[in-house]
């Protein structure tokens, strides 16, 4: 077993108290189930000095219905939770289908949602150990890489193109969820579409100081969202692609396509494309606007071709839900 | 003798099943002695470079180090293989892949070792890497290991070339000759246990090694050799092992350096691998690159073949000698082939070595000639299943090569597999993408001659009856999880008419246990399971005689822990007071008995590799679906018919089955050492080397099929390594039953087929449109 760094533990109660601990402690890395958390340590991808443990704030536990008829899910709420909750499984059934394909069901029992929204980007040059990333010559995304050091996937670039890979994210993002931000300055809400940014090593629209508490769902929309994840096998893998379409009947197709980049899109176009030519045409639309690249150790052109055939199965199986 | 109520032949756990399930068995890693340091080591990051310089001040000058060790403390080249000494615990002069050890640290826990591992540094001048076969053959690339150095040298290790009858006039007597080339992936064992060594060095000089090892006794050797100790003066121990598939049949350089820096510091030492470690450890299959020739006549009769190999072997040779070998000797079995040859090249490249995995060997030419012998079928328009019996070996009968083959029961093993499976009526008409495949195979129990030549026994047992009625079993053999201590209590309580549990097992420790040759080659139930054979035989008489004496007849019988004459089962001893009887009259009731196999003349003397005293016999069938789109191919069911000679306990024996079955789809479906240009390991976890979880195993239904072998122990043959044989072809014709596609390429990708699956589709369109 790999060892890990050495570093102390804060245990806030309440949300105030977190968040003044991350003003305290710049360095500190915030914890909770601590599935993604502690194995990138053990990797050594960073060793933060201090981990504020958020299991002992209550209220990031708790799942409650909004005035608006929506559900409002503490960020602490374990996957298990939030996939066994009634009201979540009869009123957001592709965000209760998601939690169930992340990783295994014991990572399910202690990881939280609040955690898969800010699982770190991933990428085969750089989920490694110590070691393995001083023998590749490291890479941008590695805080401790050596000067001169490249990107393995786009060598001429000066991006990262790591994979967001929060089997959540894209259901949420067509639920038109949005999470709350706390910090000691305040709390604000960002809409899970605008959550992301573009580059692998920053990609988290979230201030250093702030934590994330709650995800808000508003009521769910008309017709079905569903919710596709390609893997190598049929647990414990990260997704090779994920895909999630919606179809209301009044207002059309929507799709989002993750973890083939930093952030999880939603396609472009679609609409015109699904008047155009139907489902085909929306699955040739995407094919033609997603790359995936060599983030993954499975190899990029099939996981393009992929593209078409699990957005064609996701939007198939929401329009035959309504 | 099989009687129902004794041990022989019946089902059940293993004697020592409840500790490993309770929690309650000790491996290495559960063993701590007072004052016992860790080691660590510090990997090269390059794939072929020269070591300039080591700067250890750093790693010393760390608090809680006690001492670290470079290749210039342990000059000495080791290797199993005798014509193959090309390695040391720590790189000499030169580093040859990505993780090759360069030193070792042993410090007060496995934190401060791993940290000051970091710490030591070493100048290097890189060189050019050796990456491809290609690469390999070329004389213009770099030598590997320097000593080689001739005119002309390449990184060859080994070249064997053999022919037998006439393969020209094989190929002119055929109707259709069929030629493809096929390439089979590297890939590796994945025990659940990575590789742990501890060694106590004793105030006499004196050296205690426990160690995860499958083989203990070359272990023993060759720590003697590179430590410069008397062999007598080393003690090696292998605890309960979590599983080894040829893994753990290597010495490493954990468990040298684990007692190198046990002596340099005077205390115990530790020295785990992590998991990563374990995939540089490597030691798994070659990956192999072949072209099979073969030729049929119209009624199915196989007339020659001709097959090449040419395996990337890694940085050193390991068993590599004996693969080469292995590729053309066991190429035609089970079948008959007068008129073939074979011509395999074993190289050395720069990546993590590979070396013996269940199947040493054998996997690869069965993978090529089961599809080829499918592809020809089709092309005669001749039953899958009845071309493979048409040609399948006869008992009691000499191979072309050489092989005495006895026992044979693939006949009775392809018959109970199609009629579980449905084969005949499902062939071709399980509609689009859903398909079945057949594949046959054989494979050694034990090899005849050992590595290291020597006229001594193979296997020897030594057993005790004490005055309680309990039997004591001493052994030499390494059960790591596949049952050989439950092999040696069925067939000594088996002769006995005891309970297994009466006897007690002792294995592996070279302080106290007779030698056995370890578990590699299919061997420890043929070889072993004879040498306890004779030692109980010997108990047997003596209790017998003394029995008949008391009881006044002959008629003795020894069964379910009583003994009585059959004519008058009234009056029976109990075991134990049978023990006191003989105890009295013979004196203390201990016996040794051994295990040197037959001396089995062979026409061809150069065949000193591939011959065993006898052979098991499987056949599979495969039931996939494959989903066009995406490419991905499930494995639904899996049909295994094993003639396992006899079967000792059919619950491990169909463990045994299952896990070869196992081991087989992950190879089929995705495992594979894949490397990036630089020789850096693509994916060196369990996270990303993908091995199945339980919604890629298949349902699999075992079938044991008894041939009762006239040599082995109560019959019996093996049953932990052949049965994979088949798994990975069955798959492949199956996928070409559902799609039309002939998977030449393995492992069966999402990516891979569905590439075969688009040729498909692209020949057929140009067939109709030149049709048209
Ligand atoms: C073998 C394995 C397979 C996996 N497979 C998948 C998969 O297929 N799909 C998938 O989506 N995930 C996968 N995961 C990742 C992980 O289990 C999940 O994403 C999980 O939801 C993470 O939640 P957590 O509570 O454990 O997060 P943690 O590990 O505790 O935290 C993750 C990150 O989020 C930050 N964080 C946590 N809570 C907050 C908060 N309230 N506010 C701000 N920042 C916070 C942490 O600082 C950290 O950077 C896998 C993990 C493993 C070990
Ligand atoms: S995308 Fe490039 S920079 Fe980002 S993690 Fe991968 S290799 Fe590193």
């Amino acid at each position: 077993m790999l060892p890990l760094p050495t570093f102390s533990v804060l245990s806030p109660r309440a949300v105030s108290d977190a968040a003044q601990m991350l003003t305290d402690h710049p360095q500190a890395r915030l914890i909770a189930g601590g599935t993604d958390l502690l194995p990138s340590m053990k990797y050594g991808l960073f060793t933060p000095p201090t981990l504020i443990r958020l299991g002992g704030v209550s209220a990031l536990q708790e799942i409650s219905v909004t005035e608006a008829g929506g559900l409002r899910i503490g960020a602490g709420v374990t996957l298990r939770a939030v996939g066994r909750d009634v009201r979540v499984l009869s009123l957001y059934p592709a965000l209760a289908a998601a939690t169930r394909t992340i990783a295994t069901s014991t990572i399910q029992a202690m990881g939280t949602l609040g955690g898969n929204l800010m699982l770190d980007t991933r990428c085969a040059w750089y989920n490694q150990s110590t070691f393995w990333r001083g023998a590749l010559g490291g890479c941008l995304k590695c805080h401790s890489a050596p000067e001169g050091a490249i990107c393995h996937v786009a060598p001429k670039g000066k991006g990262c193109y790591a994979a967001h890979s929060a089997d959540t994210a894209p259901g949420l993002l067509l639920y038109d969820a949005e999470v709350e931000l706390v910090s000691t300055r305040g709390a604000r809400r960002v809409a899970v579409a605008a959550l992301y940014g573009d580059d692998g090593r920053d990609w988290i629209r979230r201030a250093p100081d702030e934590l994330l508490t709650a995800v808000i769902l508003p009521p769910p929309p008309a017709g079905r969202v569903v919710h596709r994840k390609l893997r190598a096998r049929g647990s414990i893998d990260y997704p090779l692609l994920l895909t999630a379409a919606a179809f209301d009947p009044d207002r059309g197709p929507r799709v989002v396509v993750s973890s083939v980049g930093p952030r999880p899109v939603e396609l472009g176009g679609v609409a015109e494309a699904w008047e155009a030519g139907g489902v085909e045409a929306v699955a040739e639309a995407a094919y033609k606007q997603v790359s995936p690249l060599s983030t993954h150790v499975w190899p990029a052109p099939w996981r393009k071709k992929m593209v078409r055939v699990e957005v064609r199965r996701a939007l198939e199986a929401a329009i035959s839900g309504v | 003798m099989s009687e129902p109520d004794s041990p022989v032949g019946r089902r059940g756990g293993k004697i020592d099943g409840l500790p490993k399930i309770t929690g309650a068995a000790r491996f290495t890693d559960d063993l701590t002695l007072p004052g016992m340091l860790h080691g660590a080591f510090n990997r090269s990051p390059h794939a072929h470079a020269r070591i300039l310089s080591i700067d250890v001040s750093a790693a010393l000058a760390l608090p809680g180090v006690y001492a670290v060790l470079t290749g210039a403390d342990l000059p000495t080249p080791y290797g199993v293989i005798p014509v193959a000494q090309d390695e040391h615990a720590l790189a000499v002069g030169k580093v040859l892949f990505i993780g090759d050890e360069v030193a070792a640290v042993a410090a007060v826990d496995q934190e401060t070792a791993r940290r000051a591992a970091a710490l030591i540094r070493v100048e290097y001048e890189p060189l050019e890497g050796v990456f491809t076969i290609e690469d390999a053959l070329n004389p213009d690339k770099p030598l590997l290991h320097d000593e080689r150095r001739r005119k002309g040298d390449t990184n060859v290790l080994r070249r064997v070339f053999q022919k037998y009858g006439d393969p020209a006039a094989g190929f002119a007597e055929a109707d259709v000759i069929i030629e493809s080339n096929y390439d089979y992936p590297g890939s590796t064992h994945v025990p659940l246990e990575t590789q742990v060594a501890l060694a106590q060095p004793h105030p006499d000089g004196k050296l205690t090694l426990w160690s995860s090892t499958q083989i203990p006794h070359y272990l023993h050797r060759i720590v003697s050799k590179v430590l410069g100790m008397r062999e007598q003066d080393v003690r090696v121990i292998k605890p309960d092992v979590g599983a080894g598939y040829g893994g753990k049949s290597d010495p490493f350089a954990n468990e040298l350096c684990a007692a190198a820096l046990a002596r340099k510091t005077g205390r115990p030492v530790k020295f785990i691998l992590d998991r990563e470690e374990v995939f540089y450890a490597h030691r798994g299959r070659h990956p192999t690159r072949m072209t099979l020739k073969m030729g049929v006549t119209n009624d199915g009769r196989i007339t020659a073949a001709d097959f090449k190999a040419w395996a990337a072997g890694g940085a050193y040779a390991s068993y590599g000698v004996v693969t080469a070998y292995y590729f053309g000797v066991f190429l035609p079995l089970p079948y008959k082939l007068d008129h073939w040859q074979f011509e395999s090249h074993r190289c050395y490249t720069n990546h993590p070595p590979c070396g013996p995995k269940r199947g040493h060997g054998a996997i690869q030419p069965r993978f090529a000639l089961e599809l080829h012998l499918d592809k020809l079928a089709n092309a005669i328009g001749m039953s899958p299943d009845a071309l493979r019996l048409k040609n399948c070996v006869e008992p009691d009968t000499e191979t072309s090569n050489g092989l005495r083959i006895t026992s044979v029961a693939l006949k009775e093993c392809v018959d109970k597999v199609l009629a579980a499976s449905g084969y005949l009526e499902k062939r071709g008409k399980l509609g689009p993408n859903r398909g079945i495949g057949l594949a046959t195979s054989a494979y050694m129990c034990g090899a005849l001659h050992p590595i290291v030549q020597s006229e001594m026994p193979q296997s020897a047992v030594q057993i005790c009856a004490d005055r309680s009625g309990r039997v004591s079993i001493l052994s030499g053999t390494a059960d790591i999880g596949q049952g050989s201590n439950h092999m040696l209590a069925a067939i000594v309580a088996g002769r006995l008419g005891i309970p297994e549990t009466d006897c007690v097992v002792l294995e592996a420790d070279t302080g106290l246990t007779p030698v056995d040759l370890g578990s590699y080659s299919s061997r420890v139930t043929f070889f072993a399971g004879n040498a306890a054979k004779m030692a109980a035989d010997q108990l047997y008489a003596v209790m017998r005689a003394a029995a008949a004496e008391k009881l006044g007849g002959e008629d003795v019988v020894m069964l379910g822990g009583k003994v009585f004459r059959e004519s008058a089962p009234e009056k029976a001893l109990d075991f134990a007071e049978a023990v006191q009887l003989a105890e009295e009259r013979h004196g203390t009731l201990g016996f040794v008995g051994h295990y040197k196999p037959p001396k089995i003349g062979n026409r061809f003397r150069r065949q000193s590799v591939g011959p065993s005293p006898a052979y098991s016999f499987t056949a599979q069938v495969a039931e996939v679906v494959v989903d066009p789109e995406t490419g991905f191919v499930t494995v639904e069911r899996i049909w295994a018919a094993h003639d396992c000679g006899k079967a000792l306990n059919p619950t491990i024996v169909e463990g045994q089955i299952e896990g070869c079955v196992y081991m087989g789809v992950g190879e089929a479906l995705a495992e594979e050492q894949s490397y990036t240009k630089h020789g850096l390991h693509r994916a060196p976890s369990i996270l990303e080397y993908k091995i199945p979880t339980v919604f890629e195993t298949p349902e699999i239904i075992t079938i044991i099929v008894e041939s009762n072998d006239k040599e082995g122990p109560f019959g019996a043959k093996e049953a932990g390594e052949g049965p994979q044989l088949s798994t990975v072809p069955a798959i492949a014709n199956a996928i070409f039953d559902a799609c039309g596609v002939w998977m030449n390429e393995a492992p069966f990708t999402p990516d891979r087929v569905l590439k075969a699956i688009e040729r498909r589709d692209r020949e057929a369109r140009r067939a109709s449109f030149d049709g048209a």
